[in-house]
């Protein structure tokens, strides 16, 4: 090449910039509108999106109250305060909720009473301490729980940990709270197979999974300078995080414990496998149960006229009690977060 | 202060006020990467040593390397010696929540934990001492004029550490660092992320600093390390190339490299 290889393609393309600047205004108006047809066909496919997903939700609330219309009108308020459950009753059968609202408070609770502790402890331990060996597989398997189908969390509470629970667990505790005032009726043998205990700890390890894979999220989220920091005023692993890193992301802790609160709640299979089925409400955490889901899901298939109206009723209730579970999450966060001022 | 002025690397001369922190053919690895090569120098107690040199050039790991913040991280490794007051601090077992008790440290963005400004002082002073109610609001008070923000802060001390603007925040830091008396403050790059006003009131804070403690910054700007400093280190690529008195840095360096590098010649 010639001693100067750039001067005449550089010169052409200037030229050819030049022309091209000269034609652009048509050209880039010619782009943006082709752009303005794609963007506003966007924006009502995504709108048409959103507003189906409020029908969706609109039609399922108004169904449910269809459904249960002739059950509100048998029982009306009633049917929150009533512990009786009977179908087959003549001429009317009498119908009250109040054994399946309990059941599925105190399984959630009692579940949640579990997990918390537990899942954000395993997340603790990932995100802060495990050898990074051992991150991945531990991860891995914390997620794969969480795929885990329920119909098989059900069996497995059936034939492998209420049988062991029952027969070790269970007469352990009855031992211990027997004769304490409170706590002994809580604890109140005889120990049962099928239980609300039981259903709480198949619940608990189905919803773990969610605190601690959310709450692990969060955790490594947490800006390494800001725990350095922690660090560096010589906290240890503990203070940082029960100072610092649980803080930081209380906003996504509390958000995996509502989802996971929110799935125990309505949680069907598992649940219905091993709480007993039984309407009565005895106090006792080892006596058998039932959950609303539990209730729907045993008798739905073989339920008719108000019986039928009664369990849709059940199901709407449940709908009720997540929404205001969840609103008053939201309405707890908000405060702490106007506590914070943040 | 004389002898002072022969603390020039890479064989340091010695000195005769004891160096508060010294290493020695100090090393440094990320993994298999080598950050640190043979550092040696010493801090002398209560003055500003800075440290300058392009990025990646191993001041900030340096830094680390003095509080053992790097155990933080498997793979991370230091070889050699660091002596704190005569103690090498390297060995195994050694109490690492003591030593960063003693060796403060302050970092290149504000960190203000997310609890109140009164909770962000007391947070640290409260690790280590069991203080009534009212002597506890002594200290972080303390603190806080120590680190020139009192007066912007004591009516509100009950809000968010978060509430406050990025300079405040980071002198918050300081007053935090401040309040568990420590002997030895690191400052990585404490301005970079502050406007010019903010920025000149943490380098008051510096020198009011610094007849208490034992003080060294990274910074990327060579005026600051001009007008804090009394000792300057420059280093490139994990070596340390040239250190001495600021002003004999900034005026008369011995090595080309340093000459270039504080005239803008070389990135």
């Amino acid at each position: 090449m010639s001693p100067s290889p750039f001067v005449f393609p550089c010169g052409a393309r200037l030229v050819n910039i030049e022309t091209r600047m000269k034609s652009l205004p048509v050209d880039r108006a010619r782009a943006l509108a082709a752009f303005r047809l794609g963007d506003a066909s966007f924006y009502w496919l995504t709108r048409i999106c959103a507003l189906v997903v409020l029908c969706i939700l609109g039609g399922i609330i108004l169904s449910l109250m269809i459904g249960a219309w002739p059950a509100i009108q048998t029982f009306g308020f009633d049917f929150l305060v009533t512990r009786r459950w009977a179908p087959q009753l003549e001429p009317t059968p009498v119908l009250g909720a109040l054994g399946p609202i309990y059941g599925t408070l105190v399984t959630s609770a009692l579940a949640m009473l579990v997990a918390v502790p537990v899942g954000i402890g395993i997340a603790i331990f990932l995100s802060e301490l495990c050898p990074p060996a051992l991150r991945r597989p531990v991860g891995i398997a914390i997620e794969l729980l969480a795929g885990i189908p329920s119909i098989i969390y059900g069996m497995w509470g059936f034939f492998v940990l209420a049988p062991f629970m029952t027969d070790h667990v269970q007469p352990l505790f009855i031992d211990l709270f027997d004769g304490v005032p409170v706590l002994g009726a809580i604890f109140a043998g005889p120990p049962s197979y099928l239980s609300l205990f039981n259903a709480s700890l198949v619940l608990a390890i189905m919803v773990l999974p969610f605190i601690t894979a959310i709450s692990r999220d969060v955790f490594m989220s947490v800006p390494p300078m800001l725990k350095e920091s922690a660090y560096g005023l010589g906290c240890t692993t503990w203070e940082v995080v029960r100072n610092v890193v649980i803080p930081y992301t209380r906003t996504g802790v509390i958000g995996g414990i509502m989802l996971a609160l929110g799935r125990a709640l309505g949680e069907t299979m598992a649940v219905t496998f091993i709480i007993g089925n039984s309407f009565q409400i005895s106090g006792s955490i080892f006596a058998p149960g039932t959950t609303i889901s539990a209730a729907i899901a045993s008798e739905f298939a073989e339920a008719s006229g108000v019986h039928q109206s009664a369990l849709i009723l059940l199901g709407l209730l449940l709908f009720v009690l997540t929404f205001i579970v969840l609103a008053s999450a939201r309405l707890m966060l908000a405060r702490l977060e106007r506590k914070a001022g943040a | 202060m004389t002898d002072l002025a022969l603390m020039t690397a890479p064989s340091p001369a010695p000195v005769a006020t004891r160096a508060k922190i010294e290493t020695k053919n100090l090393d440094f690895y990320y993994g298999a990467t080598r950050a640190l090569n043979n550092i040696s120098l010493q801090l002398a107690p209560n003055t500003v040593t800075a440290f300058i040199g392009p990025s990646g050039c191993g001041k900030s790991t340096l830094l680390r390397v003095f509080n053992r913040m790097y155990d933080l991280y498997p793979g991370q490794r230091a070889e050699g010696e660091v002596l704190l007051d005569g103690k090498n601090i390297l060995v195994p077992g050694l109490d690492l929540n003591l030593l960063r008790a003693r060796i403060g440290m302050v970092f290149q963005k504000p960190t203000p934990f997310p609890m109140t400004i009164y909770e962000n002082i007391a947070f640290g002073i409260k690790l280590y001492e069991n203080l009534s109610r009212s002597e506890l609001d002594g200290r972080v008070e303390h603190a806080l004029r120590g680190a020139a923000l009192w007066n912007e802060v004591k009516d509100k001390l009950d809000a968010s550490g978060l509430s406050l603007s990025g300079g405040q925040q980071q002198r918050l830091c300081i007053a935090r660092t401040v309040a568990i008396q420590p002997e030895v403050i690191l400052f990585d790059e404490p301005c970079s992320a502050l406007d010019p006003i903010s920025t000149a009131k943490v380098e008051e804070l510096l020198d009011e600093l610094k007849a208490k403690y034992t003080i060294a910054i990274v910074t990327h700007n060579m005026q600051q390390a001009a007008r804090v400093s009394e000792f300057t280190a420059f280093m490139y690529l994990g070596e340390l190339v040239e250190f001495a008195q600021t002003t004999r840095i900034f005026t008369a360096p011995e090595k080309r490299q340093t000459q270039d590098y504080i005239t803008g010649r070389f990135g």
